[in-house]
């Protein structure tokens, strides 16, 4: 019914251009007539448009959809701040209460050293599996695939019972008595360690295919080229191919490290004082449960926009040579929206 | 032989530099046998141009030479020097990537797609390799890089991305790239197949002026009328060999085999009839 619809409606239209030709005395130049009631030239008279000013198309029902969207923004904002229940002042009380603020410290800590290392980790983790190694190759699959099947959580908790696994961690020669170095593992081991290993070795595991599909998406040519002037290989990787893969790593890249954001919240099972940990302790404590969710979940957001700022940057300045000419930063964009719909209203009256 | 008239582009290249000795050279895809036994001598500033149609093995043969791609047997060397391998004691060794790569700075090679680096300005495309592959100083690889820039004719579009060049441009650039670390010898595979027309000329030029200056080059081309012009000698192969060579006049005047015979009348003689 749906396939059929278009034709039906395209039909009758035909139909009736069809019946209208006829009727006019010079069918072929009635259709380069402009339409009637303005003040356009006929079909053979001279023209010249160079003094009108151009009059830009309404969109009278783009303007009803902005009024009917905004209407129920305004609705749920409304909601959100009359609303009793959310307890705006309980929030405004713990949003930046000393304690919150020093779990915020160790969620950034956290996503900054598990992301870096994670990102490093994958980088090398790509190479491995791009080589022509078959160890390399093999060993670097397989990190990956246990790192992404064991779920995190238990990935967490297996360093930090690694103790009861292996009670001492020792550096010495194989097979051997010679120990240089000997410590017990529960004190190597700490809640910091324990969520430091196991957030960057499950993130290397994920970006490592993240920076792979982008260096497979670089033109075999480049590498060609390069190997073709003799540019070592490391080179040949940071400064040619790497580059030029950030194009397609970018995006999925953020991805991943504002989904390591609040992905660092899981570390509360080692009773880890980040964001999250200590907004549940609160909360155990006074019983305001949503509220201080809420204080965890716009500290979120505001991690999100800032990392979104960022993002849109580094990825403009990874665009360079590869569109003509730079997109606007959002302020151009807004400096030019303002100048140009001055000139349009102008123009209009 | 071309006699060097005017130094227009390499002075540096001279009478000894460039000899590039293809022996008995064979190379398989898989069951596809691409070259079946090649066998040429290029010598010291001589303009080749290999003529073909697709398939024959012509490019296989342009990148056997810079070792990108490895032959299954036969030697390849450049002034002496075996490509991709060091006899010793009885026996070819494999050399090492480093070697290798040290080997390519000698071989410079011009790609049908350009293959410009889209990230990299113009001077930063040239300099690149002088500073990586052959360790000068930035200083020295930017100045060298500018006057090479200046003699394709884009001392203008120094730091300008590729992609805000024309493709003539484009390709004047990739030259000037190949051209800045002072290599042996020059392949060029087929360095105006991408581009328009019109745009044909201005790198046809570039490359009539480096065969001019004495330097080695070897060029696999559609351009019928520059292998004339240009070629001291021309190479026709077919199905991964050697059918015919000869200068451009024997080649192009009177070809002695019939699958030259057939090539030629079917890529030059259409143009003619219009």
């Amino acid at each position: 019914m749906n396939a059929v619809a278009p034709n039906s409606q395209t039909r009758p239209e035909m139909a009736a251009t069809e019946a209208a030709l006829p009727q006019s005395p010079e069918p072929g130049v009635a259709a380069l007539r402009s339409p009637a009631g303005s003040d356009g030239p006929g079909p053979l008279a001279a023209w010249d448009y160079s003094g009108y000013p151009v009059v830009p198309a309404r969109h009278p029902w783009r303007w009803v959809g902005t009024g009917l969207v905004a209407l129920f923004v305004a609705a749920i904002l409304w909601s959100l701040l009359t609303n009793p229940r959310w307890e705006w002042d309980v929030v405004a009380q713990w949003f930046t209460a000393e304690s919150v603020l020093r779990g915020l410290g160790e969620t950034l800590k956290l996503t900054a050293i598990a992301g870096t290392l994670g990102f490093i980790l994958g980088f090398i983790l790509a190479l491995m599996r791009l080589s022509s190694s078959p160890l390399l190759v093999s060993v670097s699959w397989t990190f990956s695939w246990i790192f992404r099947s064991a779920p995190l959580l238990v990935q967490l908790l297996l360093w930090y019972n690694l103790g009861y696994l292996y009670e001492k961690v020792s550096l010495g020669i194989l097979f051997t008595d010679v120990r240089f170095f000997e410590m017990q593992t529960t004190t190597l081991i700490s809640q910091f360690a324990a969520a430091i290993l196991g957030l960057t070795l499950n993130q290397a595991a994920y970006s490592s295919e993240i920076i792979r599909g982008g260096i497979l998406a670089v033109d075999q040519g480049q590498l060609e080229a390069a190997a073709a002037l003799g540019i070592p290989a490391w080179r040949r990787s940071t400064r040619i191919v790497l580059p030029q893969a950030m194009r397609s790593i970018l995006p999925t890249a953020f991805n991943e490290i504002i989904g390591l954001v609040k992905g660092t919240s899981i570390v509360y099972v080692l009773a880890y004082s980040e964001l999250f940990y200590t907004v549940q302790v609160i909360y155990n404590r006074t019983q305001q449960v949503l509220p201080l969710l809420l204080v965890a979940t716009i500290w979120y957001v505001v991690i999100t926009s800032v990392l979104s700022v960022f993002q849109y940057y580094i990825e403009r300045h990874y665009s360079k040579g590869a569109v003509r000419t730079l997109p606007p930063t959002p302020l151009q964009r807004v400096k030019r929206f303002l100048s140009t719909h001055a000139r349009t209203a102008e123009v209009a009256r | 032989m071309n006699q060097p008239a005017v130094p227009v582009l390499e002075p540096g290249a001279t009478g000894t530099r460039g000899l590039v000795e293809i022996k008995n050279v064979h190379k398989a895809f898989g069951h596809v046998e691409v070259l079946r036994g090649v066998t040429l001598t290029v010598h010291p500033g001589e303009v080749v141009v290999i003529l073909g149609p697709s398939g024959s093995g012509k490019s296989t043969l342009l990148r056997t030479i810079n070792h990108l791609e490895k032959v299954d047997a036969g030697h390849i060397a450049v002034d002496g020097d075996l490509v991709g391998y060091r006899a010793r004691g009885g026996k070819l060794h494999e050399l090492r990537e480093r070697e290798i790569l040290a080997q390519r700075t000698h071989i410079g090679m011009v790609f049908q797609s350009f293959n410009l680096f889209p990230h990299l300005t113009a001077v930063e495309n040239i300099i690149e390799a002088p500073i990586y592959a052959q360790h000068r100083s930035k200083g020295q690889a930017r100045a060298r890089a500018l006057e090479l820039l200046e003699r394709v004719g884009l001392s203008d579009k120094t730091d300008v991305y590729p992609r805000q060049l024309s493709g003539g441009q484009q390709q004047r650039v990739a030259i000037a790239r190949a051209l800045a670390l002072e290599p042996k010898v020059v392949l060029f595979d087929e360095p105006t197949s991408a581009l328009d027309p019109e745009l044909v000329g201005e790198v046809l030029d570039v490359i009539r002026n480096l065969a001019d200056s004495g330097t080695t080059l070897i060029v696999v081309t559609h351009e019928m009328g520059f292998a004339r012009d240009v070629a001291d000698r021309v190479v026709f192969m077919d199905q991964g060999q050697i059918v015919e060579e000869g200068t451009p006049l024997q080649i192009f005047g009177a070809p002695r085999h019939e699958r030259t015979k057939a090539f030629l009348s079917k890529v030059i003689e259409p143009a003619f009839n219009l």
